[in-house]
């Protein structure tokens, strides 16, 4: 509704009702913020048009419906709510509320005239920009705002984004002018745009783009238009290290002749390039399916594709005298973090389609290759002005990141090396790329421990795995020759899979050893938990791209998804030995609380009778093994040989009797299973958000996922009053950022009518608080296999202390290790009889007789 | 003939087995009845609850790292 009307229609009634309250009647006159505000402020003109736009819009009688539609209360606190500003404005901070934000109280900030119409908060400090997700201009505003913004937090009605230097310089990138970015964000801002934001923003925009990284002859130069600059560069002392000096020893070299020939040409053709790329501006190679990124229909649309879409030739190449000097390959990323932090990034751009020097590869995709839009979107951001940019592309697990990577490598048409995390993830990327596009057997080739090929004729597709190009020990005789084949030659571009681990140093080699014009990183999770994700803006590029998983999910892309946690108490006795054992062997008794055991058991039972297919996930192989085999599931973890591995999934997907699977770590990422349709998490690696996440992509991509009404569940099991409780939040923060909603049950209704529930009486539960206590050490590791999966500083610190606990002998009571600790005496052939007797004498502490008698009597009398 | 002043604790299990070690290092548990009721003594009464908040604070996570 809007609130123009509602404001006029208010007018009369809201004095009375202030007087009515006995209210100073000087404030009186500002009962009508909307006809204040607009006047009052300096706002652009084009502002106070609108307003006055929606204001001859609303017609009288529309006025008085709407008017007879508003509860009064509402109306009241509209003004009220002003006027509270103004107080605020005065230095009378009478309001009740204000003292509790500090410096985040924003009530100085003026609304303006018609913010209900307009879906954005902007916050002075920080820039981070809030969007009213119900807002009806919601969606284009959406656009706009990944377009110049990165995404913090996307619930369902909220939405958070953060303006960024990086996601800035993406913006420019793709061909937005500072001004346009400027008005729009005005247009959609419910309070006038703050100064330093403004001043962020043309700082941010207005240096990207005067430097460039090229790679030209295998040689890496930085090269840019303005002499100047690029002297400012060298007074660096890193910068300046880092430059190969060539033998005369000028400052540095003006491009001409050949080098200025080449630009002269690579000028021209741009031009043309960018009229093709305006046009069409999909890159959806053979599929033909070029649809328009954004229809146009509402007043603003037009505004909205010129600032989204693509168009236009930001950089200027205008002059001939491009200066450049040559940098060690080794330092390239020193160079290009060295130049972000002196404020001018460098630009990293690949004019494939004039790129003569490499050969061409033949492929495209297959006709019947359907691109989804958002996948689309994504590879619209990546070759915007008809070049390819770098940058990392963020999708969720099973949405078809694969299908971008191999779409980006058929527009680019260079050879192309792909990098991922396994060996397994190996094989599906080439299968995809057989199944996706048309290149032949013989174009594509693997480099992995046991098979080490190269492709045929003059260019191809490589697909690796970090670690078999970051090694850095002794390789054997065939695989040196390999990597030497990939560090000679000029790649035309590099496919990052599973981006995300390329910070951890191991891998960081990589991207610098191997020589490419264009990158492409592509993650579901860009999260790490130290801080390294910061590294890849400058070592791939920004972000390109992130997806918005609750419209993928409504778009039925991927799958519903119900999050649980469901609480479950721990029992006294484990609880005892949990406060009284070291931090390691804690972890096991919360992930063997019977009471988890039982809630494990119920819901497998549930859900199987419901016909779901169930996956559950336990980091521990200790507790993985006891409650498969208590529960008699079948189980996989790193130790499983690959031809039982094999068995039991092909036994999950096509046998209807086993429903039910156990995955430790090593099915986080790579075991593709779509007939699972549930999730049950007994144990989790600490507080990783990405581990959650991927472990939710585990049933995002479910084969039911189009049926009606279906959802699948995810269920994280905690065990109350542990460490688990904060991790277990810890590592739903990436999840609800995506807009996930986790609720908490705290007791499963039914548990205990069952009939065959496990580890029901006292003593069995001391029985397996025994069998946890006298677990060997090692138990209370990850299994050595799993280890790969962990990263960096974590990961080695956990492979260090696994091989320093693998010998060592633990102390313990002779009590404890017989497994008599906790009772003086057991019996092993009770007699049913005392068992009766025991029960009925442990009812209650005869403390309490006289409180069961009075309660007894009153309920009789 | 000895008597105490005492209260009367209700609390859950596992705040139970908190309890029971805090008062390991320093007693204030006069009688532990069943699984879910202890007496204590009542000037200690407060020092306890205090403790307690602490150590149940312990598992919860919190946004900002304070």
């Amino acid at each position: 509704m809007p609130p123009k009307r509602s404001a006029e229609g208010s007018s009369a009634p809201t004095p009375t009702k202030r007087q009515r309250r006995g209210l100073p009647a000087q404030s009186a006159g500002l009962d009508n913020p909307q006809y204040d505000v607009p006047l009052s402020d300096d706002e652009p003109l084009e502002d106070l048009d609108l307003v006055s736009d929606v204001g001859d819009d609303a017609s009288s009688t529309d006025n008085i419906a709407a008017d007879s539609l508003i509860p009064r209360g509402a109306k009241l606190n509209l003004s009220a709510l002003a006027r509270k500003a103004r107080q605020y404005e005065r230095g009378a901070r009478a309001d009740l509320v204000s003292h509790m934000f500090g410096d985040q109280d924003f009530a100085y900030l003026q609304l303006k005239g018609d913010h209900t119409s307009r879906p954005l908060w902007i916050d002075p400090v920080d820039g981070h920009i809030i969007l009213e997700g119900f807002s009806p201009i919601a969606e284009q505003a959406q656009d706009f705002l990944v377009a110049i913004s990165e995404p913090v937090s996307r619930p369902s009605f909220i939405h958070e984004y953060k303006l960024t230097a990086y996601s800035l310089y993406a913006a420019v990138s793709v061909g937005l002018e500072t001004e346009d970015i400027i008005e729009v964000l005005n247009r959609l801002s419910k309070v006038p745009l703050p100064e330093n934001v403004i001043s962020y923003i043309r700082s941010c925009t207005m240096s990207y783009g005067k430097v460039k990284l090229v790679l030209k002859h295998n040689k890496y130069f930085v090269e840019s238009t303005h002499p100047e600059i690029l002297q400012t560069l060298l007074r660096d002392q890193e910068i300046r290290s880092a430059r190969v000096v060539p033998g005369s020893g000028g400052a540095y070299e003006v491009a001409n002749g050949a080098n200025g020939g080449k630009t002269k040409k690579l000028l021209h053709s741009t031009e043309t390039g960018s009229g093709k790329g305006s046009k069409a501006g999909t890159p959806a190679p053979g599929s033909g399916a070029a649809t328009p990124m954004q229809k146009p229909g509402q007043a603003e649309a037009d505004l909205f594709t010129s600032v989204v879409g693509v168009d236009q030739d930001e950089i200027e190449e205008d002059d001939e005298n491009t200066v450049s000097f040559q940098i060690m390959d080794d330092k390239i990323d020193d160079v290009k973090k060295r130049c972000h932090d002196l404020d001018f990034p460098v630009l990293e751009e690949y004019d494939f389609r004039n790129d003569t020097v490499n050969a061409n590869l033949d492929i495209d995709l297959k006709p019947i290759t359907v691109i989804r839009p958002y996948q689309e979107k994504s590879l619209s951001k990546m070759f915007g002005n008809g070049r390819a940019r770098s940058g990392i592309i963020v999708l969720p697990c099973g949405a078809g990141k694969t299908l971008v990577g191999i779409t980006a490598a058929c527009t680019i048409k260079k050879s192309t090396l792909v990098l991922c995390t396994s060996t397994v993830s190996v094989m599906q990327w080439k299968q995809q790329f057989m199944q996706w596009s048309n290149i032949t057997d013989r174009q594509i080739s693997v480099f992995t421990a046991e098979q080490k090929e190269k492709f045929s004729g003059a260019a191809g597709i490589v697909v690796s795995t970090y670690s078999m190009v970051a090694n850095t020990r002794n390789r054997s005789y065939e695989s040196q020759k390999m990597m030497d084949f990939l560090t000679s030659r000029e790649w035309g571009f590099i496919l990052l899979d599973e981006v995300h681990v390329v910070p951890a140093q191991m891998f960081r080699r990589v991207v610098t050893t191997i020589k490419a014009h264009a990158k492409l990183g592509l993650t579901a999770t860009l999260v790490r938990e130290d801080n390294k994700i910061d590294d890849l803006n400058y070592m791939i590029g920004p972000k390109l791209y992130e997806a918005n998983w609750m419209d993928l999910a409504a778009k039925g892309h991927i799958a519903n998804v119900q999050c649980a946690e469901v609480w479950c108490p721990m029992t006294p006795e484990f609880y005892r030995e949990y406060l009284r054992e070291k931090p390691r062997r804690r972890m096991l008794l919360y992930c063997m609380n019977p009471n988890k055991f039982q809630a494990c058991q119920f819901l497998i039972d549930y859900h199987e009778r419901r016909g779901d297919k169930i996956i559950v996930f336990s980091d521990n192989v200790f507790a993985l093994e006891a409650y498969a085999k208590k529960l008699s599931k079948p189980f996989i973890h790193g130790a499983t040989a690959q031809v039982e591995r094999m068995r039991v999934l092909q036994n999950f997907q096509h046998n209807p009797v086993v429903n039910t699977i156990f995955l430790s770590k090593v099915g986080d990422t790579s075991i593709d299973l779509p007939e699972a349709t549930c999730l049950i998490q007994i144990s989790s690696h600490f507080g990783s958000r990405r581990q959650e996440a991927q472990r939710l992509g585990r049933i995002l991509r479910a084969k039911r996922r189009n049926d009606e009404g279906f959802n699948a569940f995810f269920y994280s099991l905690v065990s109350k009053d542990t460490q688990e409780m904060y991790y277990s939040t810890k590592r739903q923060q990436f999840l609800i950022d995506q807009g996930y909603a986790f609720k908490v049950i705290t007791q499963l209704e039914g548990l205990h009518q069952m009939s065959n529930l496990v580890y029901k009486t006292p003593s069995e539960q001391i029985e397996l608080l025994q069998s946890v206590l006298i677990a060997n050490e090692s138990a209370l590791d990850f299994s050595g296999s799993d280890l790969m999966g962990l990263q960096g500083e974590q990961g080695q610190k956990a492979r260090k202390s696994a091989q320093k606990y693998e010998a060592k002998r633990a102390v313990g009571s002779l009590g404890a290790l017989s497994g008599a600790q906790h009772m003086s005496y057991i019996e092993r052939n009770k007699t049913a009889n005392r068992q009766l007797a025991r029960e009925a004498n442990s009812n209650r502490h005869k403390l309490f007789k006289k409180r069961d008698v009075a309660k007894k009597q009153a309920n009789a009398g | 003939m000895k008597a105490y002043k005492g209260a009367l604790l209700t609390c859950d299990a596992a705040v139970k087995q908190i309890l029971l070690m805090m008062d390991e290092s320093e007693k204030f548990i006069i009688q532990d009845l069943d699984d879910t009721h202890l007496i204590v003594q009542m000037d200690q009464l407060e020092r306890v609850q205090r403790m307690l908040e602490v150590e149940l604070e312990k598992n919860t996570y919190s946004l900002d790292p304070q």
